[in-house]
């Protein structure tokens, strides 16, 4: 099927640097897809140049199979969520939201009716005559979604909209930009430097770093089979074990460490046996059991206690530069444990990913 | 804490009154002497009643009319076209290249840093090489030459205020180049245009300098009483110069409305 946005192997560069680089993305439509990445990573760039207020130096942008190289800003058929909001301060919310309408020379009752329709899509039914000075940062960006959307695009552009908010709002917003998002069935293109809402979210994730896509695929995926050093450690907390590739059987690697053989899973193809490669495995897949031989023996080095969450730190012996962290469940067994105490540390094959170890 | 030293707070507060009083007595003894004239009865000076005969006598006076007609046509043109031709050199220093930006701008300042005498100077020489008749023509260019670089700071500061991202959101929304000049970027820029004009209109209407030299036979209000002035003191040129202040201040106090309720709304 051919997607509704193809980003063809895009290249920018800003003098001699090179921002973006063999940048490929399809946006299906209907899709939620989110563009995560560090400051700095080129992300905001992508969808500036989606948007149209960037060109590119390489590469095609194709929507529905044209090119838009030759199509301005106000000829394509998305609109974006700018994140200062970007709102007309001299206009009210009606007059803001009913913009996009008036330029294109639509009747004075269709906008109003469209514009009271949108309203109450976002929850701003009653707003309609306020100016945006006294509105709060929800309400703003509510109004900054309602203008974006009310031309009824085929794909809405998110430049880290719930930057500017404060934790409980943002949480809310996210429900909502979700909600909204099924009941519009149009395609968001969302940039956040956050991996929390990204993956809270997103039906897909795209990772970008330095200029070019680490990785893509469903949160889900993203965070259980991270490929990549990076996106073990952008998207949440592993533990990373250096050792080499043995064997293969199936999905599951046997990979030799200083500590003993471990086991990981690989989806898609492995690297070949001999390959140096990282063992990642997260604190809370981590099993804990009495010290038995010829398992991965560990000694407690410092636990903390987080409520609901006990964080036990361990050192191997044979791996003094790795400390594992294992996360649990604070209940009556982890109560007894103690600094200097020796245990079995343990994790099943699914539940460990298999990295390449870059050079 | 803020410390207390009553003896300098004292001491800054009169070298401060007395400032001011330097800067405004002339001012206010101008005004007074245009409602109350001085009389001198045998060689002792003295005070007349409360009159407005130099005000009647002025309105009577055909040439100052003239020249205050003369002054505000050109204050009106001048302003207005600055103002065009500020925004024109402040979209184009947002939009260009950063070494041809700073290149327009520092040509734009050049005639207002310049000693008005120069810069009068030279417009006669070239209105003269091109054989051009001096007259309200020339005093107009000579007033934009002069004002456009105050305008055009006035509307730049305000046109980066703004940024980009409003001409973005705009043309993302669909809006041409020219619906977003016109809904988005001049509406924005309201109270900065407005000021930035009456600015213009203030200083046009003062000039004399520049106008000395451009000027043909019609003549403006300064040139007119730079003119009394050299044939003989007469009462009307103090009630002339209350006007000409009257006028400047109201303006001076229109723009400082102004400014304060930007300020108020931006907060």
């Amino acid at each position: 099927m051919q997607p509704l946005l193809h980003l063809e192997n895009i290249s920018k560069r800003y003098g001699s640097v090179r921002v973006l680089d063999g940048i490929d993305i399809t946006v299906a439509d209907n899709e939620f897809l989110t563009i995560l990445g560090p400051s700095g990573s080129g992300k905001t760039t992508i969808l500036r140049i989606i948007g149209g207020f960037e060109g590119i130096d390489g590469g095609r942008l194709m929507f529905e199979g044209r090119d838009l190289a030759s199509v301005p800003i106000n000829r394509r058929p998305f609109n974006t969520v700018f994140q200062d909001y970007a709102l007309f301060h001299h206009m009210n919310v009606a007059e803001n939201v009913g913009y996009g309408l008036k330029v294109r020379g639509r009747p004075r009752a269709e906008i109003a009716a469209k514009v009271a329709d949108v309203l109450e899509t976002v929850g701003l039914g009653a707003l309609g005559a306020r100016y945006p000075a006294q509105l709060s940062g929800g309400q703003r960006q509510r109004v900054a979604l309602a203008r974006a959307i009310i031309c009824e695009p085929r794909l809405i552009l998110l430049d880290e909209p719930l930057s500017a908010l404060d934790v409980e709002l943002r949480a809310q917003m996210q429900r909502f930009l979700k909600s909204l998002q099924r009941r519009l069935g149009i395609a968001f293109v969302f940039i956040t430097h956050d991996q929390e809402e990204a993956i809270a979210l997103s039906d897909r994730i795209i990772v970008v770093h330095r200029g070019r896509i680490e990785q893509e695929g469903a949160p889900e995926q993203l965070y259980r089979r991270p490929r990549t050093p990076f996106i073990a450690a952008f998207l949440g907390e592993n533990n990373l074990i250096a050792g080499t590739l043995a064997g293969v059987q199936g999905a599951v690697c046997r990979v030799e460490t200083a500590a003993g053989p471990l086991h990981a899973t690989v989806d898609g193809p492995a690297p070949l046996p001999g390959s140096a490669v990282l063992v990642a495995v997260r604190p809370e897949h981590i099993t804990l059991a009495a010290a038995a031989p010829g398992a991965l023996v560990a000694e407690v080095v410092e636990i903390r206690f987080l409520g609901a969450n006990i964080l036990i730190e361990l050192r191997h012996p044979a791996l003094p530069d790795t400390l594992i962290k294992v996360r649990r469940l604070a209940d009556g067994s982890t109560a007894r444990l103690s600094p200097g105490q020796r245990l079995t540390v343990g994790w099943a094959a699914d539940d460990a990913a298999l990295l390449v170890a870059k050079g | 804490m803020k410390q207390k030293a009553p003896l300098l707070d004292t001491l800054l507060g009169l070298v401060a009154v007395a400032g001011l009083i330097a800067l405004y007595a002339p001012l206010v003894a101008v005004a007074a002497l245009s409602f109350f004239q001085i009389t001198r009865v045998r060689g002792v000076m003295g005070f007349a009643p409360f009159s407005l005969e130099p005000y009647a006598a002025l309105i009577a006076n055909g040439e100052i009319l003239a020249a205050l007609a003369t002054s505000l046509i050109v204050a009106m043109v001048a302003s207005l076209a600055s103002l065009v031709l500020a925004l024109m050199f402040a979209f184009y220093f947002v939009s260009a290249r950063r070494r041809f930006g700073l290149m327009m701008q520092m040509m734009v300042f050049l005639p207002f840093l310049l000693p008005p005498i120069i810069t009068g100077l030279s417009l006669l020489i070239a209105f003269r090489e091109i054989d051009f008749a001096r007259g309200l023509a020339t005093i107009i260019v000579g007033h934009i030459v002069f004002i456009v670089p105050v305008v055009y700071r006035t509307v730049l500061v305000r046109l980066q205020l703004l940024g980009g991202s409003l001409t973005e959101a705009s043309l993302d929304l669909g809006a041409s180049r020219v619906q977003t000049l016109v809904h988005v970027i001049l509406p924005q820029m309201r109270p900065a245009l407005i000021s930035g004009a009456l600015l213009a209109f203030a200083i046009s209407f003062d000039e004399t300098l520049i106008t000395l030299f451009v000027a043909g036979s019609e003549t403006t209000l300064p040139i007119r009483l730079w003119a009394m002035m050299r044939v003989g003191f007469v009462p009307e040129i103090n009630a002339l110069a209350t006007l000409i202040l009257l006028v400047t201040a109201l303006i001076t106090l229109a723009i400082g409305l102004l400014q304060r309720g930007q300020a108020e709304r931006a907060s």
